[in-house]
């Protein structure tokens, strides 16, 4: 298990017996990684800064339940995530993130462009969000998690409250996913190498 | 060399150092000795560097503040003073007035569908001619609606926040009790409506609600500490205040597209 940050353990015991200050601290240490997570997941700024709000909120009204000997920021990510799925199942159908044929089509897109448009990295960055749309919730929480975060499949399925082995499908599915909606630009990269 | 080839479900947990030392062991060595798997775990290597270089907006030097504020606006608070008749008799007139004209509109532009159950005055009033009269194809009912709903999870919103923030020993929940008694009659009506037009997550959002309300307005002889606590959990475990957030915030984009759509079709 990773090493709660020795501020957080502090900001928490304070925060804990109604310091303020003391969860603003924390709130602002990790207002970043809980956007990055939530704009992985909901793929809009907008829709992830509700998540952060949410999550904050959620994190301050269990604070009480949360255990000294546990890592804050991965407690704080896993009820992210949680943000995060309630969310996206909140928001209407037509609005979730991609529809079926997404990864047909941005793989027949992705044929066009040449390296000079692949590398940079906010070009990347649209493709592998749009693919990470079109995982399920589930495979792209899973995927999220093992992959940004680092979390272990352990964590995962606690998190998610998940078995293991649906844990580590849901990761399957999502890579096979992921490889074959990027394939095209390591195709193209690989072409303008030769 | 052996017969045997690691699966791609067994080269993703070597990648993430999930498999076991045994098998990462077994891995290794196969790799070495078979281009085959060589190259299936070489693209899956260019796959995760690809996902690893990808950029993503980031916010601005003030968002830590900006988060803050946020945050801060939603914690728990100390109770407010109760709700002000002054405030939501507005609110409901607004509500009222809007589905009236909604409704009327649509008889007006429409008067061979009105049904006769508004013809004839049928008990019920304005808010069911909304429900009965609103059409799937109807851009005004549906304008009608999301106004009417707008204002509804709004309402509902206030309420949850101030049973949230109540304190154990409050006595007095009379002005909750009655606006959770209205909420849910307005929101029947909506349900109503929001079901005939196809609109599942709302008719979902409504139910949801009604059951929490519905609890709200039995409390005949106040709320006690438990009675409140009990309420509170159930707020939290079905994530109402939240889901009620994205409702709105729903209803207010599906707004600003329709004003949008209108704006387009008037060019």
């Amino acid at each position: 298990m990773k090493q709660m940050h020795p501020d957080d353990a502090a900001a928490v015991a304070k925060a804990k017996g109604g310091d303020e200050d003391a969860f603003r601290a924390l709130v602002e240490r990790h207002t970043r990684g809980v956007y990055r997570l939530a704009y992985r997941m909901t793929g809009k700024p907008e829709d992830a800064e509700d998540v952060v709000q949410e999550t904050f909120v959620r994190a301050y009204r269990q604070l009480g339940r949360f255990e000294e000997r546990s890592n804050f920021a991965t407690w704080l990510y896993r009820i992210g995530f949680n943000c995060a799925i309630d969310y996206m199942r909140a928001r209407p159908h037509r609005e979730s993130a991609e529809e079926p044929e997404t990864l047909e089509r941005i793989s027949g897109q992705s044929r066009g462009p040449g390296i000079d448009d692949l590398v940079y990295a906010s070009e990347i960055g649209e493709r592998v969000q749009t693919a990470l749309n079109a995982l399920s919730e589930q495979e792209r929480a899973a995927f999220l998690m093992r992959h940004y975060h680092g979390h272990s499949i352990e964590e995962i399925c606690n998190a998610l409250n998940l078995k293991t082995n649906a844990a580590k499908h849901s990761i399957f599915r999502a890579v096979k996913k992921m490889r074959v909606a990027l394939r095209p630009l390591l195709e193209s990269a690989e072409m303008q190498k030769q | 060399m052996t017969n045997w080839h690691p699966t791609d479900e067994d080269l993703i947990l070597h990648f993430y150092d999930e498999g076991g030392a045994d098998e990462a062991h077994r891995i290794v060595e196969h790799l070495h000795d078979c281009a085959a798997c060589r190259a299936v775990w070489a693209e899956l290597g260019e796959t995760f560097k690809l996902v690893d270089r990808a950029g993503m907006p980031e916010p601005g030097p003030g968002f830590e503040r900006v988060m803050w504020a946020r945050v801060q606006q939603a914690l728990p608070a100390p109770r407010r003073a109760a709700w002000s008749i002054h405030v939501v008799l507005p609110i409901a007139a607004t509500v009222t007035v809007c589905v009236l004209a909604g409704a009327y509109a649509w008889r007006v532009m429409h008067p061979s569908s009105a049904p006769a159950a508004t013809k004839t005055g049928a008990p019920g009033g304005t808010l069911a001619a909304v429900a009965t009269t609103t059409k799937p194809d109807s851009a005004l009912g549906e304008r009608v609606l999301l106004s009417a709903l707008d204002d509804h999870f709004q309402q509902a919103q206030t309420l949850l926040v101030e049973l949230n923030n109540a304190p154990e020993d409050a006595d007095d929940f009379t002005f909750e009790r009655t606006s959770a008694d209205e909420l849910v009659s307005s929101g029947r009506l909506y349900r109503v409506a929001a079901r005939q037009r196809g609109e599942r997550q709302f008719v979902q959002m409504l139910e949801d609600l009604e059951g929490v309300l519905l609890d709200v307005a039995r409390t005949e002889n106040g709320l006690r500490p438990e009675a409140l606590q009990a309420l509170r959990a159930r707020i939290e475990s079905q994530d109402l205040l939240f889901k009620v957030r994205v409702a709105t915030k729903q209803v207010h984009k599906r707004q600003k597209d329709l004003m949008t759509t209108a704006a387009a079709a008037n060019e």
